[in-house]
């Protein structure tokens, strides 16, 4: 009875160990609490838009009355950009779509590319180079240029956005993946395995793909930040679907013709965009630190 | 006999280079009685763990035989077929006994009846799963027993290993090495095998935790009487705790026999020099100091492949002119240097040397005064004059085998041939 509590107080120093080294790291604290508000703001928007103040919460609203920029006041905190358009409540309903791209790009790259990876270094040989040469081929392709083209095949909406960014991203990730597998196929754990008799499916899945995840996540913590900003390279270079879709990188765009006379309408809402990148990187180094075990065994 | 193998080869494929492989273990014959520990000793690199990887198919071999579970009449048998090359024969008696040939189930069954502890157990259990899984999942995955008998069985081997049965909850990473090790050896014996291979499974714990787990190990052979092949270099280790003692040395058996007899009375030069390392108490130590290192198993001398370092090896032994050349240049380029100006050596062949504008006469009188000091010159077998320049031939060398000195004893070297023997008497 005692022991079974030990264990279960082990299981919770070790968290608490892990939140230590997080909490130590003040920037990695900064970019988590960033973080959330972008995720907060995300979920309400999605799954809860009555408790905002908003008649249409999944659209921009336009005021053609006054369409010229106006700056930061009382009435409207960060100003407005053309045409008339809040940009406070503009880019709050931003945030939503940006975050969920972003999550729908890198999880299901991620997963496609581990599992690649993985597949790749464990059965090596032929089945090695024949995948990884044909990551090395999608990797060549400029994502921009593959997202407008599929965007011609598949027409100008979200998922086939979403889809190129998919096909550019998982290779990213093969290659991580394969880096890391590499490195623990090599530990006895897994010759034991087979002394065991455990399959080769068995080891790929119980004993490498756990051991090469944390290091993934730390990727993927990293990457949210980058598609966010491919997104909003995209959207501002024109590619969304309806002209009142509320993206950050869009209302960007549209305060690209006022640089001059009303900067904030462009300064402002990129900043959210680099904002987040930021958050998400420091937060990623954050996690970094957690999964070292030499920087646990410091603290 | 639980396992024999015979003409056991493992060669290792150099990627990117054709025809070179590293011969980690070469044409070895081992094998192991029920319920017997024996002991392999050998030097890093000598392909000990591989041999014991290769009986337990973990790594398949190049060529040769492994046989489980063949009685003793068998196996004899079928050493005789080996001998008079009777293919027939031998094929019917490892088609019964084989296990190089095992494949997806059958292998599976086999791996009940075997297990492995490695050196190292910081890394060989995965820090990802629990005690309780590591532990069982040979029994799981062998399909010994079902799952909730599993669940079971581990708590009876954590009690085995002298550990809380709590510990079965726990992460690897909340134990101590020695602890550690004690969930590796619970695996390695959870299916009840009847044979265990320990690499080394004492050398990464520190002295008081080896003790410890030496006596586990006695106690748990005592109780479950299985056979264990006890991989290690570590001489005291091997006289506690096994029954008969296999030395190797770069991919071979150099000598084989009971435990007191090798190390008691040790017959191969290499052996001799190995325990002539063993610490002693209240003695004072004669060391053999080996020169050299141990050879490139890329590229192995030929004939005895410890010739080069041996401190008594004989002329025929295996040199050859590649091994002289160097000895004989440094000789001319140094000591000698004022007699032999001018002088260049050629290799003509695995057996003969040309050495330019030397006198025969004088090379002679070198040799015989470096006779002592370099071992490699007692293969010059006559050296002739050919005009301005000598021709050295040297010996045809010989191959040893294992000799049988007695019903228990088998020792690799040619100073137990009897032909050999003849000829070059030791003064």
């Amino acid at each position: 009875m005692s022991a079974q509590k030990t264990a279960k107080e082990d299981k919770h120093r070790e968290l608490k160990l892990s939140m230590e080294v997080f909490f130590s790291n003040k920037s990695a604290v900064a970019g988590l609490v960033i973080f959330l508000f972008y995720f907060f703001d995300a979920i309400i928007l999605q799954f809860f838009p009555q408790v905002m103040p908003f008649k249409h919460p999944y659209s921009l609203t336009p005021n053609y009355v006054n369409p010229i920029p106006l700056p930061p006041s009382k009435k409207f905190p960060f100003g407005t950009t053309y045409p008339g358009v809040n940009l406070l409540t503009a880019i709050i309903k931003s945030i939503r779509l940006d975050f969920w791209l972003s999550l729908a790009v890198v999880v299901p790259g991620a997963f496609l590319g581990v599992i690649i990876g993985i597949v790749a270094t464990y059965f090596g040989g032929l089945v090695d180079e024949v995948l990884m040469r044909i990551t090395d081929i999608v990797f060549s392709i400029p994502y921009l240029v593959l997202a407008i083209a599929i965007g011609y095949v598949l027409g100008r909406t979200l998922d086939s956005m979403m889809i190129a960014l998919i096909l550019v991203w998982w290779p990213l990730y093969a290659r991580y993946a394969r880096s890391v597998t590499l490195e623990v196929k090599e530990i006895t754990f897994i010759e034991a395995a087979r002394a065991a008799g455990s399959s080769k499916m068995k080891i790929m899945f119980r004993h490498i793909l756990p051991n090469s995840l944390p290091p993934v996540f730390v990727q993927m913590s990293l990457d949210l930040g980058t598609i966010m900003l491919t997104i909003s390279a995209l959207a501002f270079i024109g590619f969304l679907p309806a002209a009142n879709l509320p993206e950050l990188g869009y209302l960007t765009s549209l305060g690209y013709n006022y640089v001059e006379t009303a900067p904030w309408a462009m300064i402002i809402p990129g900043m959210f965009i680099v904002l987040f990148a930021l958050a998400v990187n420091l937060m990623g180094d954050g996690f970094r630190d957690v999964i070292d075990p030499r920087r646990r065994s410091a603290l | 006999m639980i396992i024999a193998a015979r003409k056991l080869t493992k060669y290792f494929e150099i990627k990117g280079v054709k025809n070179a492989f590293i011969r980690a273990v070469d044409d070895v014959d081992i094998e192991i009685k029920e319920g017997e520990i024996v002991g392999l000793v050998g030097e890093s690199g000598s392909g000990k763990s591989t041999l014991g990887r290769l009986l337990i198919r973990l790594i398949d071999p190049t060529s040769g035989e492994i046989l489980y579970n063949i009685p003793d009449d068998e196996l004899e048998e079928y050493d005789i077929a080996l001998e008079n090359n009777d293919e027939k024969a031998a094929k019917k008696i490892a088609d019964k006994y084989s296990i190089t040939r095992l494949k997806g189930e059958d292998l599976r069954r086999f791996r009940r009846n075997v297990g492995i502890v490695f050196q190292d157990p910081y890394s060989s259990l995965d820090p990802r799963w629990k005690i309780e899984d590591i532990i069982a999942e040979p029994i799981i995955e062998t399909k010994a027993m079902k799952p909730e008998e599993a669940k079971k069985r581990v708590e009876e081997l954590l009690d085995e290993v002298e550990l809380p049965r709590e510990f079965k909850n726990r992460f690897p990473h909340e134990l101590s090495g020695g602890q550690r090790q004690r969930v590796a050896l619970a695996r390695g014996i959870a299916t009840f095998p009847k044979l265990v291979i320990l690499d080394e499974p004492t050398s990464a714990l520190d002295v008081s935790v080896q003790a410890e787990i030496l006596e586990l190990l006695r106690s748990l052979r005592k109780k479950y009487n299985m056979a264990m092949l006890f991989i290690t270099h570590n001489i005291s280790v091997v006289s506690y705790m096994s029954d008969r003692i296999f030395v190797m040395y770069a991919g071979k058996i150099m000598e084989k026999g009971y435990k007191n007899d090798v190390i008691k009375d040790p017959q191969h030069p290499y052996t001799i020099a190995l325990i002539s390392a063993v610490p002693q108490i209240k003695r004072t130590m004669q060391r053999i100091i080996l020169k050299g290192d141990p050879p490139n198993l890329l590229n192995l001398p030929k004939g005895c492949r410890f010739h080069p370092r041996c401190p008594v090896a004989l002329p025929v032994c295996g040199w050859t002119a590649n091994e002289l050349k160097p000895t004989l240049e440094f000789l001319i380029e140094t000591k000698y240097f004022t007699e032999f100006p001018n002088v260049s050596i050629e290799i003509k062949g695995e057996r003969e040397l040309i050495v330019n504008n030397a006198d025969p006469e004088k090379l002679r009188q070198v040799v015989n005064a470096e006779k002592e000091n370099a071992r490699v010159l007692l293969s010059i077998k006559e050296i002739a004059s050919n005009g301005n320049s000598s021709i050295i031939r040297l010996h045809e060398y010989k191959t040893p085998k294992l000799y049988k000195l007695s019903n228990s004893r088998e020792v690799y070297c040619l100073l137990f041939d009897p032909t050999i023997k003849e000829r070059f008497k030791q003064p």
